[in-house]
């Protein structure tokens, strides 16, 4: 009952009795939303929540949220191609925000400070398993396992554990000394290694399988693919990722004077870089991809990371790209030059792709070696008929052939889970992330344009083999980055909704669940301007029932 | 994942806000409506101690249904012509008595382009330390949309229709800044619910200011003006964004200060999503040359207000109002 005054004048406040919430048609709710920076890392991070913690100064929260899904983030910071960067919104605004580096200086800060996993020891009686492969695959499953509180043996063929990490990253990606601490700090959490013991050598799977309640294989693929060109094989010929290895682990490579690399990933790449540092004259790079670009579709592009190729050609590399590989041309039995043929990916009638040549486009290249870096394979002599069976999981190079590092530290950890969930004799998760926000649903006129935090890259003339060529960034630059950050369908409580609402139908509250504002629903009349002016795209109208 | 309904008492809530709210929730305003943002934002950065007088309009009505208040602060509506001689006399007593009390008083733009501007030019000549305030929706709303001194040129309200003869309001905008700044007042300005710091700040300015001072807000009204309530901040920020409504600062007289435009946008993007400009969209000669007419009055604000410097600066029409984690831009 409204409080009738004597006399014209009424109390302060008292309209606050009047719902005029029954006026609304349309809802407002707080919804999280997936950033694209998230939805893009195939490791499963979500560079947006890190972010923020690092824009609010809790470098230690960030780097504890980041390696929850991620172990090995100063290995990730230098060598994962950051498909979030391609993926960030700012990159539509202005420049992506450098992702990288972010994950990189907090990586190399908890080395730098000596920070641990936040793990709990898992109980003497918990439930055993068996890691095969301590590459990125294996590693990132271990450490999951450990984290869901498992037992964990981890079994590697090589007698230190990395896998690819160590024998085919050449240290100016990854110096040693970072991938030393981030694993020797990742086999702390008491994972057991068993190095030299290669399964189906020197320790059987039907072995494993007694010993342990469940099994993750992480073995990377260690057979070279075959390559020939119309039978053709050189007597001298030697794969890329061999001879990487060999470079890598006596720092010694064959001295070759004109040479073409045929592929277009890392392994390729780095090969043509480690040649051209080490002082071959003429390294030429064969590859039907593309030279990554703007007018270049992501299928299209060369696999290896772009950051790389540019590095590359700086160095005096040559790339070829669209070619592919006609002829060898032969003396006896060793190469002496290359026939190429333009080659692009065309549509067939029936929709699908296909690489056609085109003749007439022939071009000689004189080369006296060819070393093709194609890729390798699964090695099915021992895997191959494992697939599939109950309490084996695989994941990293061995399940898909586009293996990246940050793809097998997030097979990794989803692997750990469904392992867990088979123990626990319950269903497989399904991957669960908040629909994604796309940039319109973002209000950039509350954001102003910033240069991207660039890291220093050493000259060319400076650069060697041994010394890493991409620095950190600044602490400085780092806080500048994090406050670029668009903060993708996730409230950075700028205090907007609670500043522009007509009706003081949002109010300031304790902080739940990462935001401080809750709407007043006896009041709200719908009209939509805290959802229009959200800068992050946190709020969604709903109609009204 | 779907967020949780909140679970604190919101009627407490509206109790430990930590800023002071002078205009509460529950009056009777249109969803989406400019003036009552204005307002609320005026009355925040004036803060508790402070005695209202408000002309007759929307604001008064809607904020006013008795036996209820949606005010904090002490407030008083008169007439419609009289908000700026009540406030005079509020002024006037108070320093005999030898109070603080700060004195506002707030109008609609028919109140005080039109209605009321006797009263408000008496109190600038006699420089009552008063801030008056007119929230300016181009019209007047509350009565069902009729043309009122303020209405920019071509706007179709209810009393200006667009058809054979006109599209829409056949005349300009009357310039109320020129008037005011003939009072030679101590301070003069404009300003908009799309930027709320400046709009903060200007209140703040003007309040501090010892003698009379002016303050227009540009308030959308989705109503009068025909477009989505949701877009009430959008629009206010085009009129902006395109020099129809320049935001500038005024000292006895003298403009000292203009938002800098650093991406100056066709008028056409302001003018199109609001119906009263709707005509100016049909293929005709008279449709296009209205709205060339209109693009014309925008650009001869930015010359006559020099509102592009060609430079970023931090006060301009894209940093004004950038965010910042954890609301650092309202302290």
């Amino acid at each position: 009952m409204p409080i009738l005054t004597r006399g014209s004048f009424a109390n302060a406040a008292t309209s606050l009795a009047l719902k005029t919430g029954d006026w609304r048609l349309q809802r407002p709710q707080y919804r999280h939303r997936s950033a694209p920076c998230a939805v893009g890392c195939p490791a499963g991070e979500n560079p947006q929540a890190y972010i923020a913690m690092v824009a609010e100064g809790n470098l230690r929260g960030a780097w504890e949220m980041l390696v929850a899904a991620n172990p090995l983030p100063a290995i990730t910071g230098r060598v994962c191609h950051h498909p979030c960067e391609s993926a960030c919104h700012r990159g539509s605004y202005d420049q992506p925000i450098a992702i990288h580096s972010v994950e990189r200086f907090l990586g190399d800060r908890a080395i730098a400070e000596g920070w641990n996993y936040p793990l709990k020891p898992s109980s003497p009686d918990a439930p055993r398993v068996a890691v095969v492969g301590a590459g990125p695959a294996g590693l990132s499953a271990a450490y999951h396992l450990a984290r869901l509180g498992l037992s964990v043996t981890l079994f590697d063929a090589e007698p230190e554990p990395g896998g690819l990490l160590r024998s085919a990253l050449p240290p100016y990606r990854l110096p040693r000394t970072v991938l030393n601490s981030e694993i020797a700090r990742l086999l702390a959490v008491g994972i057991a290694f068993k190095p030299n013991r290669r399964v189906g050598r020197d320790v059987s799977i039907d072995e494993l399988r007694a010993d342990f309640q469940a099994i993750f294989l992480g073995p990377g693929t260690s057979r070279p693919r075959e390559w020939s060109v119309d039978g053709t094989v050189p007597s001298d010929l030697r794969t890329g990722l061999d001879l990487l290895r060999e470079w890598i682990s006596i720092g010694a490579i064959p001295t070759y004077n004109r040479v073409a690399i045929i592929g277009g990933g890392n392994t390729a790449i780095d090969l043509a870089r480690v040649l051209k540092f080490s002082g071959v004259d003429e390294v030429h790079l064969i590859t039907f991809q593309a030279l990554p670009g703007p007018a270049v579709r992501r299928e299209e592009a060369m696999s290896a990371a772009p950051r790389e190729i540019g590095q590359a050609l700086e160095e005096g590399v040559t790339i070829h790209d669209r070619r592919g590989v006609r002829r060898l041309i032969m003396r006896g039995n060793r190469v002496v030059g290359v026939e190429t043929v333009h080659m692009k990916e065309l549509g067939t009638a029936t929709g699908e792709r296909k690489l056609v040549s085109f003749e007439g486009t022939e071009t000689i290249l004189k080369v006296d070696h060819v070393i093709p870096a194609i890729g390798q394979q699964l090695d099915s002599s021992v895997f191959g008929n494992l697939l599939g069976q109950p309490g084996i999981f695989v994941g990293g190079d061995a399940r898909s052939a586009a293996g990246t590092v940050s793809g097998a530290i997030g097979d990794g950890c989803r692997a750990a889970i469904a392992i867990r969930n088979y123990l626990d004799g319950l269903p497989p998760a399904g991957d669960e992330m908040p629909r994604p926000i796309a940039f319109d649903d973002l209000n950039i006129n509350y954001f102003d344009h910033a240069p991207r935090a660039e890291a220093l890259i050493l000259e060319v003339e400076h650069r060697s083999a041994e010394k890493e060529i991409e620095a950190g960034i600044s602490h400085q630059d780092l806080n500048a980055e994090a406050h670029r950050c668009f903060s993708c369908g996730e409230c950075m409580s700028c205090d907007n909704c609670w500043t522009l609402c007509p009706d003081n139908a949002v109010l300031k509250a304790d902080t739940r669940d990462g935001w401080r504002y809750a709407f007043d629903y006896d009041h709200c009349k719908g009209c939509g301007i805290c959802a229009n002016e959200c800068p992050v795209g946190f709020i969604t109208m709903f109609d009204e029932q | 994942m779907s967020s949780e309904e909140p679970s604190a008492n919101i009627a407490e809530l509206h109790h430990k806000q930590p800023a002071f709210r002078g205009l509460e929730a529950g009056h009777l305003a249109c969803p989406g409506c400019g003036q009552a943002l204005g307002a609320r934002l005026v009355t925040e950065a004036i803060g508790p101690d402070v005695i209202i007088a408000n002309a007759t309009g929307c604001l008064e009505v809607f904020t006013s249904a008795w036996p209820r208040s949606s005010w904090r602060v002490p407030w008083i509506h008169s007439l419609f012509e009289n908000a700026p001689a009540v406030a005079s006399g509020i002024e006037a007593a108070l320093k005999m008595q030898g109070r603080p009390t700060k004195v506002v008083a707030m109008g609609g733009d028919g109140g005080t382009f039109d209605i009321g501007l006797q009263s408000l030019s008496g109190m600038l000549e006699r420089n009552h330390n008063v801030l008056y305030v007119c929230f300016d929706n181009e019209g007047y709303m509350n009565t069902g949309g009729h043309r009122s001194g303020s209405t920019p040129h071509a706007a179709v309200t209810m009393t200006s229709p667009s058809g054979k003869k006109r599209m829409g309001k056949r005349h300009l905008k009357k310039d109320l800044l020129a008037i005011i700044g003939a009072h030679q007042i101590p301070y003069a300005a404009t300003a908009t619910v799309a930027y709320p710091s400046d709009l903060r700040a200007k209140v703040r300015r003007g309040i501090e200011i010892e003698g009379a001072a002016f303050l227009l807000v540009h308030s959308p009204c989705p109503l009068g003006w025909g477009h989505e309530g949701a877009l009430s901040i959008e629009i206010a920020r085009l009129a902006v964004q395109t020099g129809f409504f320049p935001i500038v600062e005024m000292e006895r007289g003298a403009v000292v200060n203009a938002m800098q435009i650093r991406n100056v946008r066709p008028v056409a993007e302001y003018l199109r999503p609001q119906h009263r400009f709707q005509h100016l969209f049909s293929d005709s000669p008279e449709a296009r040359e209205e709205l060339e007419h209109l693009q014309q009055l925008a650009d001869y604000n930015i010359e006559r207000y020099r509102l592009t410097s060609g430079q970023s600066e931090s006060r301009d029409t894209e940093a004004t109002d950038t965010v910042m984690r954890g609301g650092m831009r309202w302290s």
